[in-house]
């Protein structure tokens, strides 16, 4: 679907619900910047943005660049400590050690939600390539089905992102499993 | 179905549902591991949960100085210096010792009688309803023999369970050992066992908790990983993704 029928598609929903969104390394920020404006600025939901491709500082900085709201973006950041990157303390960042440490993930989403959240929430999982990088796909298919299922029970809408370049059979197959729609962004 | 016994939350909301509705009260819990594993923040949080309810709590610090302890504290969102004072007494052992002339390294049949009828007393007169023990392993280091270790825990237990008291005992572990408790005597004569671990995989290191045994209420005996956070202990399942508890 191009961006039009993207953006029409992400205000459609209404329910929480678990959606994949498969885009291309050309419009990476591109649909970040929708899935992000639509659900924290226009739905007014707090969102939990898991970063496993790149660090938060990054996306932050992108996320300014394009002017989108990021006050209700709370980030779990998997990726900087591994990079060596900075670290630096902000109270909408918790770092994860590595993206091995998927429990770490859920517990660290679960703090930000008690703490900073009641009511509805977003969770984007940026992505789940990156992840299958670092963890074998029985793993993964374990962390994603058990957090899914867990946080939609606490009314949360599920947004995984896929890379459509480095997919595979295994990746489609666990994300089958755990979507409720698959979209396709050109 | 379980035949229900009367409760005492822990306040650690995922620790609660394991256990079916909170430890079964009057129960005495070892809560054992090695260190840098959560014993005494779970501890503390039990007392600190407790007092935000009104139920007094009572701490005996027999490794580490309370004072200091209390400082360790203050990054919790929980914690209230006020309602700390108010709600849960802290007693460092070496205070109680002195007061009842208990220098020796190691302990008779009367000192123990000694200690357990101090502490009794303290739970009366302040209608005590939990008590954490940190750790019986110091003490237990002291009564030497199976048999002392034995009736001490045995004789405090029943007396603190009749007094309507909740009881954590912190026990220390090695990593390498293979028990949940270092005289074998303690696990054996607890009503419950919470063990705290560490879980090394592919280079992470993680906290893990078990409850290995509960008497009063049926449990999960599943693994979960734990995470110490400003708002408390959190913890999800463990993804079974091998790797060997330490």
């Amino acid at each position: 679907m191009n961006k039009e029928e993207f953006q029409k598609k992400l205000k459609s929903y209404q329910e929480p619900l678990s959606v994949s969104v498969s885009i291309s390394l050309s419009n990476y920020f591109d649909a970040i910047k929708q899935i992000l404006e639509d659900f924290s600025s226009n739905k007014n939901l707090p969102v939990i943005y898991i970063s496993a491709t790149i660090p938060s500082k990054s996306i932050s900085t992108v996320l300014d660049v394009y002017g989108v709201d990021s006050k209700k973006i709370f980030f779990v950041d998997c990726i900087s400590h591994i990079m060596m990157s900075s670290t630096a303390y902000s109270e909408r960042t918790v770092f994860v050690e590595s993206p091995t440490m998927l429990e770490t993930i859920m517990l660290k989403a679960q703090y930000i939600l008690n703490k900073y959240v009641t009511g509805g929430s977003v969770i984007v999982i940026d992505s789940v390539n990156s992840l299958a990088i670092h963890n074998d796909m029985k793993i993964l298919s374990e962390f994603l089905h058990l957090f899914v299922t867990y946080l939609r029970s606490r009314g949360a809408y599920f947004v995984i992102l896929s890379m459509k370049e480095q997919s595979n059979n295994e990746i489609s197959n666990i994300l089958n499993f755990v979507s409720d729609e698959i979209l396709e962004v050109e | 179905m379980d035949k229900v016994r009367e409760r005492c939350l822990t306040g650690i909301e995922a620790l609660d549902n394991i256990l079916n509705g909170g430890v079964p009260k009057g129960n005495t819990v070892l809560i054992t591991g090695s260190a840098g594993t959560g014993k005494t923040t779970m501890s503390i949080e039990f007392l600190v949960h407790g007092a935000m309810k009104g139920e007094k709590g009572l701490y005996i610090s027999v490794t580490e100085a309370s004072e200091k302890l209390l400082e360790n504290l203050i990054v919790y969102d929980f914690f209230s210096k006020e309602m700390i004072q108010k709600g849960i007494i802290f007693i460092d052992i070496p205070e109680i010792y002195e007061k009842l002339g208990m220098n020796k390294l190691q302990f008779s049949m009367e000192d123990i009688n000694l200690l357990i009828e101090n502490i009794v007393k303290i739970v009366s007169e302040f209608n005590v309803k939990r008590v954490v023990i940190d750790s019986i392993t110091s003490i237990c280091y002291r009564l030497q023999t199976e048999e002392k270790i034995m009736e001490f825990i045995l004789r405090l237990s029943k007396a603190l369970s009749e007094l309507g008291c909740t009881t954590f005992l912190v026990s220390e572990l090695l990593p390498s050992a293979k028990g949940y408790s270092q005289y074998g005597v303690e696990e054996a004569v607890s009503d419950g066992i919470i063990l705290l671990g560490n879980l090394e995989r592919k280079g992470d290191l993680l906290r893990t908790l078990r409850v290995v045994k509960m008497r009063g209420t049926s449990h999960s005996r599943a693994t979960y990983v734990l995470d110490i956070t400003s708002i408390g202990i959190l913890l999800v399942p463990l993804l079974k993704g091998g790797g060997e508890m330490v």
